[in-house]
């Protein structure tokens, strides 16, 4: 052993000492996660269940999509019939549809419950303390377990990604679709994992953390929408609302919603009138219009300049109206995945730091972790330290 | 008492004061603990031992009073005392799904310990605590004495100046303690400050140089074990009543005061309260105290009883001693 002076570090960037402290945080807890047939084995199992969703979909929509192909549909004229769609194609709306729910269910019950137990279950085992007397600071602590715990769960995002992509195989959604939708599960991924680390570094039992946990994450995914629901029925039946006109609740109530978003990325793809487009009509009524819909069908006329402002359309083409109903489904809104993915990460931030505060003993909680430029007395008091005589 | 040659103290607290929820844990400790000591904290459970090294730790602030660490306030700069400190908490755990060296190498790299030091630091901490061939086995194979080397281990990483250590024998068997008595008896050959608790006193007796003895919060005698032993064995508690005013009760203490004998005179009844009571610490044989009684009246105070009382200090010295509980510890 040598001189205590020898351990102490040498001065680095605030940056590469973080950067370097969560990544001894993440190889310990990788170590444990991961360590054993275990990871590798769900793993496979989740993808394989994804495998299955997608064939199943495929299974309950290919007899209506070849039907829907064959007899097609009345055109404007009343006479002919037209096919709005080819039968490939709404096949792989339904599988895209299918396996965007079925994803976010799961990262919706997954995430919170990987973190839940970060720190709390530290504190069962009473090892926090021996952690939190180290000098590492308490960001790279919160940071390494979020990180270690979000690896799984964006390793199955990741590994569920050419399920998706089945989807080019068929058409009915694109790669930017795909985008979106891993867009909105990595972002719910964070929050609800930061969600889950933020009560388990507040309660003191993991239990207490899960229940608070997945309380949250059901207040967020389901409690805003009855929110939204029932403040536009009170708006909608109060007395001064006289002709009955529908009043809709305000939408921010619904900016945290995964669920919300995840409808308005499955309602572009949906070429006819269907379930989500339709979800999306009764929230946001005129403002939104659907992709389905946004081509007014050339028909009329409809120029370019019909065109909805978030919606990319495509100009009718120059035979009659029937011919620019077959086409492609244009890309549509954008509206809530924005206002998720923005209200949501700053939601993940302000969680995050209040963990980092948490895991700090209390008392000690408000005071600066860190001087850098530390009193004098820190070197200039200390005793010079000399080996004992053998 | 007894710290003569303290120099640049590694431990210093003046006027500790930790309350929880109005409960008082600690009540006022001044504790110096100089560099290379072996300083024992001897009490019963729940006398406060645990919340002071807790403090010292950097995982309580004080409710009142300051403590220092190598002449850095444990509240002012608590990352740089921890850089300073090894701790080992009464009750703890370890990271089951983690090997031996990885266990250490984890804490290492919390100290920021440098790569290459790791691994050559790693194989000289297992030989210290005895783990070398346990150095692959998975944490949670080990037995409890294992582990409580473990964790003393993981304490020594960064090669810190002082270590508290909680006590670091409890719950060990009879073997088990012996070992780790080594352990301690080694790092006290490094030149190592060590504070450690514990609540019978024979298991820290010959190990520590000063041993301080604690009870509701209050350290109650510090000292090297002979002094205390010492001090117990010969200072009487003189109990005297006086029937006398304010300025009379004055004039008294101040006259016990001049005895080169007496050692803290204390008031133990209200002011004003007649009689008054005083406790004085006395150190000499029955004649002494005759010749003491004497002296008082001579000088006209007005002595109304004069008897010898046993301490609470007395009776707690036998309990820390084992005499009556040694078997609590298990």
């Amino acid at each position: 052993m040598t001189a205590s002076a020898a351990s102490r570090p040498r001065p680095a960037s605030g940056v590469s000492e973080f950067a370097s402290s969560v990544a001894t945080i993440l190889s310990k807890e990788l170590r444990g996660r991961f360590r054993g047939r275990r990871a590798f084995v769900v793993l496979t199992i989740y993808v394989a269940v994804l495998a299955l969703i997608a064939y199943g979909a495929y299974v309950v929509e290919a007899p209506s999509a070849r039907d829907a192909a064959n007899g097609g549909t009345l055109a404007p004229d009343g006479v002919s019939t037209v096919n709005l769609v080819n039968a490939s194609s709404s096949i792989g709306q339904a599988i895209f549809s299918m396996l965007s729910v079925f994803q976010l269910l799961l990262v919706a019950f997954i995430a919170p419950a990987l973190t839940a137990g970060a720190i709390s279950l530290e504190r069962e085992k009473q090892t926090l303390d021996l952690l939190v007397t180290t000098p590492m600071r308490p960001g790279a602590i919160v940071v390494g377990k979020l990180v270690a715990a979000l690896a799984f769960v964006l390793l199955m995002i990741v590994a569920g990604i050419p399920v998706s992509a089945l989807v080019l195989m068929y058409g009915g959604a694109n790669q930017a679709d795909i985008v979106r939708q891993q867009v909105v599960l990595v972002t719910a991924a964070v929050g609800f994992g930061v969600i889950g680390i933020f009560f388990s570094a507040l309660a003191r039992r993991t239990q207490a953390a899960t229940v608070l946990a997945y309380s949250a994450m059901l207040v967020l995914a389901i409690g805003t929408i009855l929110a939204w629901r029932l403040g536009t029925e009170i708006l909608t039946n109060d007395a001064s609302n006289r002709f009955g006109q529908v009043m809709r609740a305000p939408e921010e109530i619904l900016w945290l919603n995964p669920a919300v978003a995840m409808i308005e990325v499955v309602a572009n793809t949906e070429f006819t009138y269907g379930d989500f487009t339709e979800t999306m009509q009764s929230i946001r009524g005129d403002a939104y219009v659907p992709p389905a819909l946004a081509p007014p069908a050339g028909a009329s006329g409809g120029a370019v300049a019909d065109c909805p402002p978030n919606a990319r359309c495509v100009p009718p083409l120059d035979t009659t109206g029937v011919a620019a109903a077959t086409q492609t489904p244009t890309v549509g809104s954008e509206h809530f995945l924005w206002r998720f993915v923005v209200s949501m990460s700053a939601l993940s931030l302000v969680l995050a730091l209040a963990a980092m505060r948490l895991v700090v003993p209390a008392g000690l909680r408000w005071r600066p972790a860190r001087r850098r430029t530390g009193p004098a007395v820190a070197d200039a008091g200390e005793p010079a330290v000399v080996e004992p005589e053998p | 008492m007894g710290h003569a040659a303290v120099s640049a103290p590694v431990i210093e607290t003046r006027g500790l004061v930790k309350r929880y929820d109005g409960e008082l844990a600690v009540a006022g400790i001044d504790l110096l603990v100089g560099s290379g000591e072996i300083y024992g904290l001897v009490g019963p459970n729940g006398a406060g031992k645990t919340t002071t090294m807790r403090i010292l730790a950097t995982l309580l602030a004080p409710t009142a009073g300051e403590a220092l660490v190598c002449g850095i306030g444990v509240t002012d700069d608590p990352v740089e005392v921890r850089r300073r400190i090894g701790y080992m908490p009464d009750f703890y755990g370890v990271y089951d799904d983690l090997r031996v060296w990885e266990y250490l190498d984890f804490f290492a790299r919390c100290y920021r310990v440098p790569g290459p030091r790791r691994t050559a630091m790693i194989g000289e901490l297992l030989e210290i605590v005895g783990l070398v061939e346990k150095r692959d086995a998975y944490v949670e194979e080990l037995s409890r004495g294992m582990r409580q080397r473990l964790c003393l281990a993981h304490t020594l990483v960064h090669d810190p100046q002082l270590l508290i250590l909680d006590e670091p024998a409890s719950g060990l068997d009879p073997r088990a303690r012996v070992e780790m008595r080594e352990i301690l008896r080694e790092l006290r050959g490094m030149g190592k400050t060590i504070l450690v608790s514990s609540h019978i006193l024979p298991e820290l007796g010959e190990l520590c140089t000063r041993i301080g003895i604690i009870d509701r919060g209050r350290l109650l005698r510090s000292g090297s074990l002979a002094e205390i032993e010492r001090s117990l064995r010969a200072t009487a508690v003189l109990r005297i009543d006086l029937l006398a005013d304010e300025t009379g009760v004055d004039a008294a203490c101040a006259a016990l005061g001049t005895d080169s004998r007496v050692g803290s005179v204390l008031r133990s009844t209200e002011p004003g309260a007649v009689p008054a009571t005083l406790e004085v610490a006395f150190d000499g044989d029955p004649d002494a105290q005759a010749r003491l009684l004497a002296s008082l009246v001579a000088a006209g105070h007005r002595v109304s009883g004069f008897r010898q009382a046993t301490s609470d200090l007395e009776e707690l010295f036998l309990q820390v001693t084992g005499r009556d509980d040694g078997e609590e510890a298990a």
